[in-house]
């Protein structure tokens, strides 16, 4: 009897509380519908009570993947006590950003800070974003991020700006070491083995490879190379489709290439070069030379083939690989053997000028660093803000503390030792020691003590320091010092670029929007089967075929339209 | 005598046969099951960067127990298994009592709305409502930002009643019959004496719903992403995985948040380390169901 | 034996329905307040949040919510039947979904009977608890370990040209026929060892009393299990099934994901990835609501139909 008694009773409570829980709802639904400033609960008030009364702690979610660092981590300390404010920071998981963001919409409670990627749109059309114009006049730092011209074309359609990219901002004198972007890479012990000879072209270098191939089949420890693997996976796949417009000389635009003549659209999936490109490639899978597996490998398979050393030569984007691979190779000491990749300045003839690097800054007016209308107090988020693009706390957030992360030489140059080095890519002294705020605006460039670079990666003499004396060997033979002399340096491009900015933020509701996604998928499933085509002739023109359906004349279309719109803009400032 | 003899002797050699060849299937399926945790395990105990070579396979190649302290070091772990522990026991405890209790009205022979009722909750297996009409609802009910929301909303289960029920389904009616007319009411005969004979059905439920207690981060993600103090084991292990699965990313994404790519055995610590508590309960709750229940006393 | 079962079945079929009256109300007060309140919990939890619904028929905006977005009707339908991706997602959802369903049925059921039929107490135990454990590996590890195996120089490979079964090592994943059968065998793989658990519940529900007396009558261990475990656990199956026809359109998404690439796309695509492509990534809430509502439409009629049979033949039903 007892036994039932207490059953009952437990029931009882907790459905009883779910039904009163539920006549409740009513009200409160429709409240968070309609207002969405209504929404004060942020953890604000808890923080009040943590360690330092004096300290602020405000809430950040970043619609991008990216990696927490503890509470206590100790340089996120050091910046609190220096600038009165924390960052609590958040990252996406296991969601695509849009999804993350609406439901953020749906409940009307917003984090202080937030980057919305591309739901950024949505968060701006929710009026959930704060218009930050006069707080930026108020704070210098903030300010000098930009050019007038460059604040103005992140002036949403009311004329306000809503948010602050964090990237693509160049303090004094730019200083890149590392060619970031995409190339075609190919390993020293190549080249060592040819005597360093000028590549220039993309026949030249495969004829390259093939010819290395044929005298060396196997690394030293008798594994067989792999002499061209592509990578296809899923986005990643830019590895095999987009060299076409940096064969032809054009810069990184993305999606499309722009003719800086006459300003004109051009699709470079259906130019000459690209039917040449993929030709190419599909002789050489004939031969043997690209990797039969590229087309169905995954990105962590890819990773690990590259980090056995026996891939000779790849396109490929720098941060796509290198950070994982060049550890891995120096672990095993390959790159004594002349496994470490270099780009070569490579091009679809001679007499074409190649633009793999562009100097300058890249601008994404697509999304960046927003304050929310549940932020209590926008002045402080922004002197927040401010303060971290102070030069001092901007050498704590990317070089670490002195003496402990990096040391300063007589001259009053920062170095690190090859243990600071090791801590600096260890995960776990990454979250309890380092704290970048990496989604915060930042700085690349010279510091204001005109000496060091902002990050360390942009340290010429570190940088150099750090490389294996093979790879030191392949930059002498070229005359070059950096990755970046490698290929050589270009202007930035005209005040359009890039035009991936606008592409990426097209969706369906438009039909070049849904052409955008119908070519994706299109490509995705006709550049392999062309590649590997016995008779590539015909299967280019069935890929044609299949592509002129997409309708990718309203795509392009579109984008002309953006890119008109652009340069009217621009002609404003000039 | 000798009749029965000669059978018992024939069926054991085929009986013979019979056990070799199961146990020769058992074996091969035990390996060919265990290879990927195994495999997992051991990567678990590699060095990360020797591991991105690949050809792992039953041995690390240079071993560290450093993944484990990335993986154990890690902030509101603490937290995280303090409340998925307290979820998955309350949880537990909740979806069976109400699913028992649900599948015990809908078995009952005489109760009038017994299909009607099943309809009900079979269609829920079926539909949904999607993710932003749900967040407003539990945004409603006061039950965001709250513990409520772990084992509140899926405490019953259509499945998981279903289950319960075709067991109950099986009991003779002559129990109840003969209870009732002891004088017995619905609840002493839930509580007396279908619940004593239902505890296999009993076990595998709670089973699965401690599983899905014990994995579950997406609600904490969605309900509770600004409580740290209310966040799962799961959830603190995803964002550690996070950044190898984000689907559908962009180029741009990647390129500034670049290095954060967990590596494989970082990924497989974690994935031990989720394993291991269900590995140790399930002992407990295997004695009912591999053993073998005798029904004999209570058969009509 | 066989009379002992068909008294049972009798039992059921002479289910006579109960007539609604003030007398059997009051017998049955505390199985309806009981059951009222359920309905209740299933009301708010379960039926409320549908009206989500109403968004595949808006042009949805966030900020608009649910209640003031622009009506456009049919619209997203029509734009999901028309769309020739679509209907080949159709296509694939319920080709792997079948597939699936009819594999890991078969699979998960006689692994439950030869675990039942092991002699040795602590090698069944064993048996059973690493059966398992693949269920708690997440896909992206599994898919990992399965693309290694069947990769050019993987063992699968290995052994088919060992053996002289090919010439050259294939490589599976680029041909659209060999993706169905992986990803029935990624799913056997990952679940069998889980799904069996349920029928070795059910197994051990049976009298041992009819092991005895089939075992007197002379039954060897095929009789055995043809004539007690089987119908001992029909029941079960019976359910399981029903519920889970209902589910053939829920393929699935993680594993199509992982394993997919451009060259078998035309096969690897499921319903919840268009969903992803063209909806949730485009920020198209309409669409996945619609194909949702496709889904949920989809599995209702046919656990209704696989109902109806069930009743029809007298075994054990939904509702």
């Amino acid at each position: 009897m007892k036994k039932k008694q207490l059953l009952s009773l437990l029931l009882g409570a907790t459905l009883s509380i779910a039904l009163l829980a539920g006549c409740g709802s009513k009200t409160d639904e429709s409240a968070t519908e309609t207002s969405t400033d209504s929404a004060t609960t942020t953890t604000e008030a808890d923080a009040g009570e943590t360690s330092n009364g004096e300290i602020k702690e405000f809430t950040a979610f970043f619609a991008v993947a990216g990696t927490e660092i503890n509470d206590d981590n100790e340089i996120q300390t050091i910046i609190a006590e220096k600038t009165g404010a924390k960052v609590k920071e958040t990252w996406l998981t296991g969601q695509t950003d849009k999804e993350a963001i609406g439901t953020f919409i749906a409940g009307g409670e917003y984090p202080d800070f937030i980057e919305g990627g591309s739901g950024t749109p949505q968060l701006i059309d929710a009026g959930a974003l704060v218009a930050l114009d006069d707080y930026i006049e108020k704070y210098p730092n903030i300010k000098a991020l930009f050019s007038e011209e460059d604040w103005n074309k992140l002036r949403q359609t009311d004329g306000h700006i809503y948010f602050i990219p964090q990237f693509g901002t160049v303090k004094n004198e730019e200083k890149v070491c590392t060619h970031n972007d995409e190339a075609f890479w190919i390993q020293t012990r190549v080249l060592k083995w040819a005597g360093y000879p000028e590549v220039k072209t993309m026949d030249q270098y495969f004829e390259l490879i093939e010819s290395y191939q044929a005298a060396n089949p196997t690394m030293e420890d008798g594994t067989e190379n792999i002499p061209y693997t592509i990578l296809c996976e899923d986005w990643r796949y830019f590895c095999l489709e987009n060299a076409p417009q940096f064969l032809d000389g054009y810069p990184n635009d993305g999606s499309v290439i722009v003719d800086p003549v006459n300003l004109k659209i051009i699709d470079y999936n259906t130019t000459p070069t690209a039917k040449l490109y993929f030709q190419k490639l599909n002789e050489e899978y004939k031969k043997g030379i690209v990797d039969p597996e590229s087309f169905t490998q995954t990105y962590d398979e890819y990773i690990a083939k590259l980090s056995t050393g026996r891939v000779l030569g790849m396109i490929d984007q720098w941060w796509d690989f290198a950070y994982n691979v060049n550890d891995a190779l120096k672990q095993q000491e390959l790159d004594a053997q002349g496994c470490n990749y270099v780009p070569l300045p490579i091009t679809i003839s001679e007499d074409v000028k190649n633009q793999w690097h562009n100097s300058g800054a890249v601008l994404n007016v697509s999304s960046g660093l927003a304050v929310t209308t549940s932020c209590e107090d926008v002045d402080a988020a922004m002197k927040f803000v401010n303060d971290i693009l102070a030069q001092d706390i901007h050498d704590l957030r990317f070089w670490g503390v002195e003496d402990v992360d990096y040391n300063v030489t007589e001259t009053g140059e920062f170095a690190r030792t090859e243990e600071q080095r090791m801590n600096a890519s260890d995960t776990a002294y990454k979250a309890s020691n380092l704290c970048t705020y990496s989604y915060f605006p930042q700085y690349t460039g010279t510091s204001d003590d005109g000496i060091n670079a902002n990050r360390p990666d942009g340290q010429a003499s570190e940088f150099y320091d750090a490389l294996h004396p093979v790879l030191q060997e392949c930059f002498a033979a070229y005359g070059a010092k950096t990755y970046v002399d490698m290929l050589g340096t270009n202007e930035s491009p005209g005040s359009w670029y890039p035009m991936w900015s606008f592409s990426n933020s097209l969706n369906t509701s438009t039909p070049g929007g849904t052409a955008w996604v119908k070519i994706g998928e299109v490509k995705h499933e006709w550049l392999p089967k062309i590649v590997m085509a016995n008779d590539y002739e015909g299967a280019w023109a069935d890929y044609m075929e299949v592509y002129k359906n997409c309708d990718s004349q309203a795509f392009l279309s579109e984008m002309q339209t953006e890119l008109d719109r652009r340069m009217a803009e621009s002609a404003k400032f000039n | 005598m000798k009749l029965l003899n000669k059978n018992k002797k024939k069926t054991s050699l085929g009986d013979m046969i019979f056990y070799l060849c199961n146990g020769i299937f058992m074996i091969a399926f035990v390996i060919i099951t265990l290879y990927p945790v195994f495999n997992t395990l051991v990567i678990s105990f590699n060095d990360g960067t020797d591991a991105l070579r690949g050809g792992i396979h039953l041995w690390p190649r240079k071993w560290t127990l450093k993944n484990y302290e990335t993986v154990l070091t890690k902030d509101n772990l603490i937290t995280g298994a303090y409340i998925t522990v307290t979820r998955t026991i309350i949880g537990t405890l909740l979806a069976l009592v109400t699913n028992a209790l649900l599948a015990f009205i809908v078995s009952r022979k005489r109760f009038l709305f017994k299909r009607q009722l099943s309809l009900f909750w079979v269609v829920t297996m079926y539909v949904n409502g999607g993710l932003v009409p749900t967040f407003l609802l539990f945004k409603g009910l006061g039950l965001t930002n709250s513990f409520g929301v772990y084992v509140i909303p899926g405490m019953l289960s259509a499945f998981n009643m279903l289950v319960i029920r075709t067991f109950m389904n099986g009991i003779p009616d002559s129990l109840e019959e003969s209870a009732q007319l002891d004088g017995a009411g619905y609840m002493t005969i839930f509580i007396r004496i279908i619940s004593p004979l239902c505890k296999p059905v009993y076990a595998t439920v709670a089973l699965f719903v401690a599983v899905g207690q014990w994995n579950s981060w997406f609600d904490a993600m969605i309900y509770n992403r600004m409580r740290s103090d209310l966040t799962t084991l799961q959830y603190e292990l995803m964002k550690l995985l996070s950044s190898v699965t984000n689907q559908g990313g962009s180029v741009e994404n990647l390129k500034n948040a670049a290095g954060a790519v967990t590596p494989t055995s970082v990924r497989a610590a974690a994935t031990i380390i989720t394993i291991l508590p269900i590995i140790m309960l399930y002992p407990f709750l295997q004695k009912y169901f591999v053993t073998g229940m005798t029904l004999g006393g209570v058969k009509e | 034996m066989s009379l002992l079962m068909k008294k049972k079945v009798k039992e059921k079929i002479n289910e006579v329905p109960i007539q609604i009256t003030w007398k059997e109300i009051k017998r049955q007060k505390v199985l309806l307040f009981w059951s009222f309140i359920i309905v209740i919990y299933g009301v708010i939890f379960y039926y409320l949040p549908l009206t989500g619904w109403v968004m595949a028929f808006q042009n949805y905006k966030p900020k608009d919510g649910i209640f003031h977005s622009q009506f456009i009707g049919f619209a997203k339908f029509e734009q999901l039947f028309h769309d020739a991706t679509f209907l080949r997602v159709i296509r694939n959802t319920l080709g792997m979904g079948v597939i699936n369903l009819v594999v890991s049925f078969i699979t998960a059921i006689v692994f439950a009977i030869l675990l039942n039929e092991l002699r040795n107490k602590n090698g069944k135990k064993l048996v059973q608890t690493i059966s398992y454990l693949p269920h708690f590996l997440s896909w992206i590890i599994v898919t990992g370990i399965l693309h290694e195996a069947l990769s050019g120089s993987g063992i699968v490979n290995e052994l088919l040209v060992k053996f002289n079964f090919i010439d050259a090592p294939i490589n599976f994943f680029a041909h659209p026929k060999f993706f169905w059968p992986i990803v029935a065998f990624a799913n056997i793989w990952k679940e069998t060892g889980w799904n069996a658990i349920i029928y070795l519940a059910a197994i051990t529900a049976i009298d041992p009393c009819l092991y005895e007396a089939a075992a007197i009558d002379g039954a060897g261990r095929w009789a055995r299990i043809k004539y007690v475990t089987l119908p001992g656990i029909k029941p079960t199956i019976i359910i399981l099934l029903l519920m889970n026809v209902g589910n053939v359109l829920n393929a699935g998404f993680e594993i199509q994901y992982l394993l997919g690439n451009g060259l078998v796309q035309s096969v690897s695509q499921t319903i919840d990835i268009y969903v992803l492509k063209w909806g949730i990534s485009q920020g198209d809430y309409a669409i996945g609501t619609a194909a949702g509502i496709f889904k949920s439409l989809v599995s209702i009629i046919l656990i209704v139909i696989a109902n109806m049979i069930a009743k029809h033949n007298d075994e054990e039903r939904l509702f």
